[in-house]
C-alpha cells in the first residue's frame, strides 16, 4: 500500500468512512488525481511539522526540568567546578549564554568546561542559562534556565567583633600581651578574649599572672574560667592573682628559705630521703597555697551572694628558682591547661601536670570545686622537677591546646612540642613568626598577632605563657 | 575539629503528597541558608537526611553546611519509621567519629524525626537499635492529628506536635530545629558542652506543643 493510500485509510477510518471493495477502484483514481495528492502532501508536511516541533519543544522542556547540580562556592575562596555540557547530555545546544556569573565574580571557560572565579557575595545566586538547541532557528530567541549556585559567606566575614562592656564590674581588659624580665629569665605572655566571645560582646574567661618574688622565685600562673559560669572573668582573675598574693606574703617568702635547705641536703645526698622531703615540702606548701585561692573564692562568693561555682576556674602555676645545680620547677594543676617545660636543646619534654580532660560534657575540674581537695588524686596535682637547665617554660590554655595540640596523647611527645615551636616560629598558614629573642622588640605585637590564628571549630579564649 | 552531627529523619509517606512534602523541602533549604549565616553552626554542623516510606533511604549522607544542596524528595507509599531508625543507626555509627587517644572525635549526634502518620512496620525493632546509639538529644514531632505523639514518646522524651501538618506549621518545626542546631553548635564550641534535652533549647513558637 503505497504511503498516500494508507493515510488516506486511516484518515477515513479514524472518522469512520468506510472504503467497501466495490469503491476500491474509485479510491485509487481518488488517490491519483493531482489536487488530492497535493492535499495529502500538505497533510503530511503539516504533520512533520507539528511532531518537530513538539519534539523541539518537549527536549526545551526536558532541559529546563533537569535537575543541574553544581558545586557549592565560598566567597574568599577560589571555585572551581566543572559544567560539562556533554556530561549532561547537552550535545544538541548550539548556543549558549550566562547570565549573572560575572556579578557573583565567576566565568565559563568553554575550553576546560569549567566555572571559575572568586565570589565576592555569597547567597543563593540565580544563575540564568540562556541557550539554543540545533533545531531551532536562527532568529529564535534563547532559552532560559535557572541553575541556582550557592555561595556561602567567608566564615571569617560572620565573626562580629563587639566590644565587652566596660561597666560591668567585672569587666577585664579583651586583649593583653606583656613581655618582661622575670627573675633571670624572660616572660612573653598573650591572653586574647576568643571569637566565640567576641560574637556576642561577652568577656575574655581566661586570665593569667606572673611574678618575680623576692627570695629567687619567680611564678607564672595561668587560669580559664569555665564558659559555663556566670562570673567566670573574675574567678580566673582572682584565683590567679591570688596565687601569687600567697606567694608574695612574708611567710610563705620565709617558708620557700626550707626548700633551699631540703635541696641542698639533696645535692649532697640524692637519695630517696631528701627527694620526699623535697616532694612533701611542694605538697604541704603549694598545697596550702591552692587552699588559700579557694578560701579567697569563696569568701568572695560568699560577699557577694553568688554561688561558689559561678566563679568555676581552671588552675595551673608554676614556681621556679635557678640554684647551682640548676633550675627547681614546683608545680600544680587542675583543669585543663597544659604546663611544660623543654630542655636547653629541645629534644626533651617535661610534662608538669597532668590534665583533666572529661568525657563529653564538661568534665573538667575547677579551682572552685571542694572536692577536688579531698579525691585521692589531689596529690598528683603537685610537682617538683629539677632540671639543669631549659629552654622554654611553657603554659597554655585550652584554647591554644585545643587546636594545637588536640588530644593528650600528643602532651609527652617532643615531636608535637618541636612543631608548635616551628609554628611560633612562622611555619604556618599566614607565615606569622614570633622571634623569642630578649632583643625583639616587636616581640609583643609578633605574638599578639600569632595567636589570632584561625582553626575550624576552635574559638575559645587563648593563653600562652612562654618563659625563656 | 570536632563535627556536630545532625540527622533529619524524615517521613515521605504518601500521606505526606502535596503541601506537606513541599513545605518539608523547603523547610529543610530555608533551615540550612539560615545556618550559613551563623559562624559556629558553618563550622561544625553537618546535616545529613534520611527519608522513610516503604524504605528508608539516606538521601544525603552526613555533609558539611557549606557544600549541602537539597535533593528532590517525593511523598510515596508506606510508614516505615522503623526502618528508618535502623538505618539512623547504621549512619551513626559509620559516619560519627569516636573519640580515641589519638583523635578527638565528633561531638555526640542530634537527631530529629517528623512524621505525620502511624508507623506501619515493626518499629519497637527499629527503636531497639536506636536506643543503643548515643544522641545529645532526640526531638520527634507529630505533623498533624495523623501522628500519635504518645508512640513518639516511646522514642524520645523529646516530644513536639503541630495541629496541622500545614507549610506553615512545618516551616516553624523547621526554623525551631535550625534555631536549636544553632544554639547546639553554640555551646559545644563555647563551653565544650554538650546540650541535653528540650529545656536547652530556644523555646517553641507556638505552632509547636511540646507533648508532655
Amino acid at each position: 500500500m503505497s504511503d498516500a493510500k494508507q493515510l488516506l485509510t486511516q484518515l477515513f477510518k479514524n472518522n469512520n468512512i468506510n472504503v467497501p471493495a466495490n469503491r476500491m477502484n474509485l479510491f485509487d483514481k481518488f488517490l491519483q488525481d493531482e489536487q488530492n495528492i497535493a492535499a495529502i502532501n500538505t497533510i503530511n508536511q503539516n504533520q512533520d511539522w507539528l511532531m518537530t516541533k513538539w519534539k523541539l519543544q518537549d527536549r526545551i522542556a526536558e532541559i529546563m526540568q533537569q535537575p543541574v547540580r553544581i558545586l557549592n562556592a565560598s566567597v574568599g575562596k577560589s571555585y572551581e567546578a566543572k559544567f560539562d555540557f556533554e556530561k549532561f547530555g547537552w550535545k544538541d545546544i548550539t548556543a549558549y549564554e550566562f547570565e549573572g556569573l560575572e556579578e557573583a565574580g565567576l566565568l565559563y571557560d568553554e575550553k576546560t568546561k569549567q566555572i571559575t572565579g572568586n565570589p565576592t557575595q555569597s547567597g543563593d545566586i540565580k544563575i540564568v542559562f540562556k541557550f539554543k538547541l540545533e533545531a531551532q532557528p536562527e532568529d529564535a530567541p534563547l532559552n532560559e534556565k535557572i541553575i541556582t549556585l550557592i555561595i556561602n559567606p567567608d566564615p571569617k566575614s560572620l565573626w562580629k567583633n563587639l566590644e565587652s562592656d566596660k561597666n560591668d564590674p567585672y569587666w577585664k581588659e579583651d586583649d593583653v600581651s606583656v613581655f618582661a624580665p622575670i627573675g633571670d629569665r624572660h616572660i612573653l605572655v598573650s591572653s586574647k578574649r576568643g571569637r566565640a566571645h567576641a560574637n556576642v560582646g561577652s568577656f575574655r574567661e581566661d586570665d593569667f599572672a606572673f611574678k618575680y618574688l623576692e627570695n629567687g622565685w619567680s611564678i607564672v600562673v595561668v587560669g580559664d574560667g569555665a564558659g559555663s559560669a556566670k562570673i567566670s572573668r573574675k574567678g580566673s582573675a582572682l584565683a590567679c592573682n591570688s596565687v601569687v598574693d600567697y606567694f608574695m606574703e612574708k611567710s610563705s617568702v620565709e617558708n620557700m628559705k626550707e626548700f633551699d635547705e631540703f635541696l641542698q641536703q639533696h645535692k649532697t645526698n640524692p637519695d630517696e630521703d631528701t627527694l620526699k622531703k623535697l616532694n612533701h615540702f611542694v605538697y604541704n606548701h603549694l598545697g596550702k597555697a591552692v587552699f588559700y585561692v579557694h578560701k579567697q573564692l569563696e569568701e568572695f562568693t560568699t560577699k557577694e551572694g553568688f554561688p561558689l561555682k559561678d566563679l568555676n576556674s581552671t588552675l595551673v602555676f608554676t614556681l621556679f628558682k635557678k640554684y647551682d645545680i640548676g633550675y627547681a620547677l614546683l608545680s600544680f594543676g587542675v583543669g585543663d591547661c597544659p604546663m611544660a617545660v623543654l630542655n636547653k636543646n629541645v629534644s626533651k619534654i617535661i610534662n608538669l601536670n597532668w590534665i583533666d580532660v572529661g568525657e563529653f560534657g564538661g568534665g573538667t575540674r575547677f579551682i572552685t570545686m571542694p572536692e577536688i581537695f579531698k579525691n585521692e588524686k589531689f596529690p598528683t596535682r603537685f610537682n617538683f622537677k629539677l632540671i639543669d637547665d631549659f629552654s622554654y617554660l611553657i603554659l597554655m590554655s585550652d584554647g591554644i591546646y585545643d587546636p594545637k595540640f588536640v588530644v593528650e596523647a600528643n602532651l609527652p611527645n617532643i615531636k608535637t612540642w618541636q612543631k608548635f615551636l616551628e609554628d611560633l616560629g612562622g611555619k604556618n598558614e599566614d607565615r606569622i613568626k614570633v622571634e623569642l629573642r630578649v632583643d625583639n622588640k616587636d616581640i609583643v605585637e609578633q605574638l599578639s598577632r600569632w595567636m589570632d590564628f584561625w582553626s575550624i571549630g576552635n574559638h575559645d579564649d587563648r593563653t600562652l605563657a612562654i618563659v625563656f | 575539629m570536632r563535627r556536630l552531627p545532625v540527622y533529619l529523619l524524615l517521613d515521605t509517606s504518601g500521606s505526606m503528597t502535596g503541601e506537606p512534602i513541599e513545605a518539608v523541602k523547603n523547610g529543610v533549604q530555608v533551615m540550612i541558608s539560615s545556618l550559613r549565616q551563623n559562624p559556629q553552626a558553618i563550622e561544625t554542623a553537618f546535616i545529613s537526611i534520611i527519608t522513610f516510606d516503604s524504605v528508608a533511604k539516606q538521601v544525603i549522607p552526613l555533609t558539611d553546611l557549606a557544600s549541602f544542596q537539597m535533593v528532590d524528595i517525593k511523598a510515596t507509599g508506606t510508614t516505615c519509621l522503623g526502618e528508618g531508625l535502623k538505618l539512623v543507626s547504621t549512619c551513626i555509627d559509620n559516619e560519627v567519629a569516636k573519640t580515641t587517644a589519638e583523635q578527638k572525635g565528633d561531638w555526640k549526634p542530634l537527631v530529629f524525626i517528623m512524621t505525620d502518620g502511624i508507623p506501619t512496620d515493626d518499629w519497637q525493632s527499629g527503636l531497639e537499635e536506636f536506643k543503643k546509639r548515643k544522641t545529645a538529644y532526640t526531638v520527634a514531632c507529630a505533623a498533624g492529628s495523623g501522628a500519635d505523639s504518645n508512640l513518639l514518646k516511646q522514642i524520645t522524651e523529646n516530644v513536639v506536635s503541630l495541629d496541622t501538618a500545614d507549610s506553615q506549621s512545618i516551616a516553624k518545626f523547621f526554623s525551631w530545629v535550625s534555631a536549636s542546631i544553632g544554639v547546639t553548635s553554640t555551646k559545644v564550641e563555647d563551653a565544650g558542652k554538650e546540650v541535653t534535652g528540650l529545656s536547652e533549647l530556644p523555646p517553641p513558637p507556638s505552632e509547636l506543643n511540646i507533648v508532655v
